[in-house]
């Protein structure tokens, strides 16, 4: 018996209604809330504002505790909702030599101006389940302060101090402050592209993604070798200048992290040898992300510094049309949707050159029997 | 300045008219009016997340949703059906945040968005079809890079796509393409015709409705304008054929519709079934009968019962 | 974002920004798609002096601060560059190879056509739009026209069309993919002539 498949709309309906039950679980057990999200969760927002590339604290919370908790579905929440925001400034460049650290590591150098600042991180903390957090709940003590300031202007390895001597390639800056930087999300990306849409693309990539291929650079897929001269992380102040008014003024603070690495040097017989650079930035505390940034950054700059290409961290078209995670799990997912028309296609074509190729093997067959009248004893 | 939809049912949400900002509805309208100017030819465009993933039909909505206007009626298919899952989704998306009028009926339908099938019934020049396409780079699967391909369209160098389709041939005797079937534009671009079934492919040619593609997670839009000239690659000694079936619909008898095959049991029974659903039942009611239809001595009467 | 007006020499717009632009829209696309079949402008548009309506209304639905305009000599007057300024928030260019739409009269000096950006074999789409300003389109025999978007043959003339216009034009025509795409616009009409389209002058 066949029954046409309807009421498509209610089973979708219903379908959500089911996700929503689940999404709230056992109602025995209080609903999570978005601050508490915000608070105690704060790297799964940092993330998801990174890569939904819309600095909302709030609307990244929201979108966690929307998509139960899975990231990427989040960030395609935060994406979605950012496209339909009206664009009313450009912002200043922002200015992460001013960034109020509170972290900052080189491992360039063992000390060095500014200092070494640990600040919040997991590094060396022994990854032993901690089941106090299970039991008891968490009353942490108090960090202390540190007993001196931190430099308020805080030196940056590559630019003050690497750079003093000429030893690293200076990082090239627009000659116009205000000129205009590409953007993915306005302009279709148009290849080879710049270094700027690079990084714009990278910096919303996929973490993962962006891991592997950082990760792929230091086990011979391209040849660049890195040291992290900085990483810092803290606030930055964000400016946008109105036009009518004519000078800037300041919209908030966000928190970023960005890495810079010392490259392999380059030079040759009349140049001085140089160390090249590789630049990460992200939102929020994320270091795996920044570092992995610089390293694929580095990695893509392969044709400017006339290396030869032999890993696909250093083949930017591949990089940059595979880093987003909301245009992947679009792609990868949408083969669940019906494709019977196609397949049928497919099965029709299948069968016909199965019955050829067996009408052409019986017919040699019968030509074999006739042909071989005696067959050896 | 845009004209805000308010959406009683759904309180928190306010929208511009058909979702997409003026200025973005823009941007695709300016790329459209450079498809139709160069038919075939891959436009790109800054194509806009959307509440729907990519590769769910992002590129048909953002195409839709700048072409659409308060008069319009909008029907929507998948696979040639209205009632499959993304298909409804995506005209609720419409009816909510443009508020147009939908249809199942190709007849009444100003616009039709489409994913992988052309309807059956010959549109008109009234009408506009708007297919959703997944990868609109015919030579995407020859050559991965499009700083290659971009090339290859510049040149008009589609020797590649010859040798693949000449290679099926020495192979398996055919050409083992049945669904995104490259076709030639005006005897200049080589297009992928999304993945339609070839079956549908000489439709395409001198249609009378104009024919817009959208591929969202790719951001290109490209077009064919009414009465242009699209013709399936093929050799002279393999000239390019649309698939037939021995069975004919079991619901109305169609022998000229593309046909999905049903599944009855794990016996092996199966039977044909019209893909166009809105052709299959305007047959129906139209009298026409295949040998499964419920009032048929074959059919069986729990039809009636089942689909409410 | 755009420049403080004068309000007081201002014009309004479009009524409705979204369904006036969608309906002008829908009319360039199938004037587009159709090339030399003749619309009516869709909506009442105000113009500023140095445009038409139908000028007026297709750059107030296409153009905004991602398009370059350039305006002849004719057309770039104070009022006229006020109102795009405003309304459409669109930079605008003397430099003709600039522009992504260029607008003129059919009684200006037309030489500046063979300077408009025809985009390049890769790109071909980034090519500019040319709108002229017409007294009157019709579906006369001076033109006919063939190629995509036209069934057989179609018939087209347009008031005061210079020759030299039709040299452009079979030139242009012969850089495909590359070309400029032209709009026809008189005070209440819109017809269009992609590059692909076929002109035999009669």
């Amino acid at each position: 018996m066949y029954v046409a498949v309807k009421g498509g709309e209610r089973a979708i309906n219903n379908a959500h209604k089911l996700l929503a039950e689940q999404r709230r679980g056992d109602t025995d057990i209080a609903e999570i809330e978005t601050d508490q999200i915000e608070q105690q969760l704060s790297l799964s927002v940092t993330r998801v504002m990174a890569e939904g590339s819309l600095y909302d604290r709030d609307l990244a919370a929201l979108a966690i505790k929307q998509a139960r908790g899975d990231l990427i579905e989040a960030i395609f929440l935060m994406r979605a909702y950012r496209t339909t925001l009206p664009r009313f400034a450009f912002s200043k460049p922002i200015k992460t030599a001013e960034m109020d650290v509170s972290r900052r590591i080189s491992a360039t150098f063992k000390d060095l101006p500014g200092g070494q600042i640990l600040g919040p991180t997991f590094d060396y903390t022994h990854r032993l389940l901690d089941f106090t957090l299970m039991a008891n709940g968490e009353q942490p003590t108090e960090a202390p302060h540190g007993e001196q300031p931190v430099d308020e202007n805080m030196p940056r390895v590559l630019d003050d101090i690497l750079n003093y001597e000429g030893l690293i390639q200076d990082e090239p800056t627009p000659v116009n402050e205000n000129a205009p930087v590409a953007d993915l999300t306005r302009e279709p990306v148009k290849f080879p592209a710049g270094r700027d849409l690079r990084l714009q693309n990278l910096s919303r990539g996929d973490e993962g993604f962006v891991l592997a291929l950082g990760y792929s650079t230091q086990r011979g897929y391209a040849n660049s070798h890195a040291f992290v001269g900085e990483i810092r992380y803290g606030t930055v102040s964000v400016e946008i200048e109105p036009e009518e008014l004519g000078f800037a003024i300041d919209i908030g603070d966000i928190e970023l992290t960005e890495c810079e690495t010392v490259n392999k040097f380059k030079g040759s017989k009349t140049k001085l040898p140089q160390f090249t650079r590789g630049y990460g930035l992200v939102f929020g505390q994320n270091e795996r992300k920044a570092i992995s940034m610089a390293l694929v950054d580095r990695a893509m700059r392969a044709n400017e510094m006339g290396e030869q290409i032999m890993g696909p961290a250093q083949d930017s078209e591949f990089v940059m049309e595979h880093s987003d995670n909301v245009q992947s799990t679009g792609f990868v997912e949408h083969i669940k949707l019906p494709h019977y028309v196609d397949f049928q296609g497919e099965l029709e074509l299948v069968r016909r050159m199965r019955t050829e190729v067996e009408e052409r093997l019986a017919k040699r067959d019968a030509e074999d029997d006739t042909s071989q009248p005696e067959a050896a004893e | 300045m845009e004209q805000i939809v308010k959406n009683p049912a759904d309180g928190a949400s306010a929208y511009n008219f058909a979702y997409l900002d003026e200025q973005t509805k823009r941007m695709i309208r300016r790329a459209l009016l450079k498809a139709v100017a160069i038919p075939g030819y891959q436009v790109p465009f800054a194509g806009r997340e959307m509440p729907m993933p990519y590769g769910w039909g992002t590129g048909g909505v953002q195409v839709t949703a700048a072409v659409i206007g308060p008069n319009d009626t909008l029907k929507v298919i998948d696979q040639g059906a209205d009632d499959t899952t993304n298909a409804v989704s995506i005209r609720q998306f419409f009816a909510k945040t443009a508020k147009v009028a939908t249809t199942e009926k190709t007849a009444e339908a100003s616009i039709i968005q489409t994913r992988h099938r052309i309807p059956e019934k010959e549109l008109r020049e009234d009408q506009v079809l708007v297919y959703q396409v997944p990868i609109p780079e015919p030579l995407r699967f020859l050559e991965p890079r499009e700083t290659e391909t971009r090339k290859m369209h510049a040149l008009e160098e589609y020797g590649l796509m010859h040798v693949k389709l000449y290679e099926d041939i020495a192979r398996h005797g055919h050409i083992a393409t049945t669904y995104a079937y490259p076709v030639m534009v005006d005897d200049r671009y080589v297009m992928d015709p999304s993945p339609t079934p070839k079956f549908d492919n000489p439709k395409m040619n001198d249609m009378a409705a104009l024919q817009l593609f959208g591929a969202g997670r790719e951001k290109r839009i490209y077009a064919l304008p009414p009465y242009t000239k699209v013709k399936s690659l093929d050799f002279e000694d393999h000239p390019f054929e649309v698939q037939t079936w021995e069975d004919e619909c079991g619901m109305c008898g169609a022998r000229d519709s593309y046909l999905d095959e049903v599944i009855l049991d794990d016996k092996g029974n199966r039977m044909f079934v019209c893909s166009d659903t809105d052709y299959c039942a305007e047959r129906q009611e139209a009298g026409h009968r295949g040998p499964q239809h419920h009032d048929q001595p074959l059919g069986t009467s729990k039809r009636e019962e089942a689909a409410e | 974002m755009t420049a403080t007006p004068q309000t007081s020499d201002l014009l309004p717009g479009f009524d409705h920004a979204a369904f006036d632009s969608n309906a002008v829209f829908r009319v360039l696309l199938d004037a587009m798609s159709r090339p030399g079949r003749i619309y009516d402008l869709p909506v009442q548009t105000v113009s500023p002096d140095g445009l038409n309506a139908t000028a007026t209304a297709t750059l107030l639905a296409m153009t905004d601060m991602d398009t370059t305009i350039w305006l002849s000599p004719t057309c770039a007057t104070k009022a006229a560059s006020d109102h795009l300024k405003f309304h459409c928030g669109c930079p605008i260019t003397t430099d003709v190879t600039q522009a992504d739409f260029a607008v003129a009269r059919i009684e200006d000096d037309l030489s500046f056509v063979t300077d408009l950006a025809v985009g390049n074999a890769e790109y071909p789409d980034q090519s500019a739009t040319l709108i002229l300003i017409v007294e009157k389109i019709e579906n006369g025999p001076a033109m006919t026209l063939s190629g995509p978007g036209i069934k057989d043959t179609h018939s087209l003339a347009i008031k005061d069309l210079p020759q030299s216009f039709h040299a452009w034009r079979a030139e242009n025509h012969h850089l495909f993919p590359c070309g400029v795409d032209v709009i026809f616009a008189s005070p209440t009409q819109i017809a269009a002539l992609s590059r692909t389209t076929r002109i035999e002058v009669n």
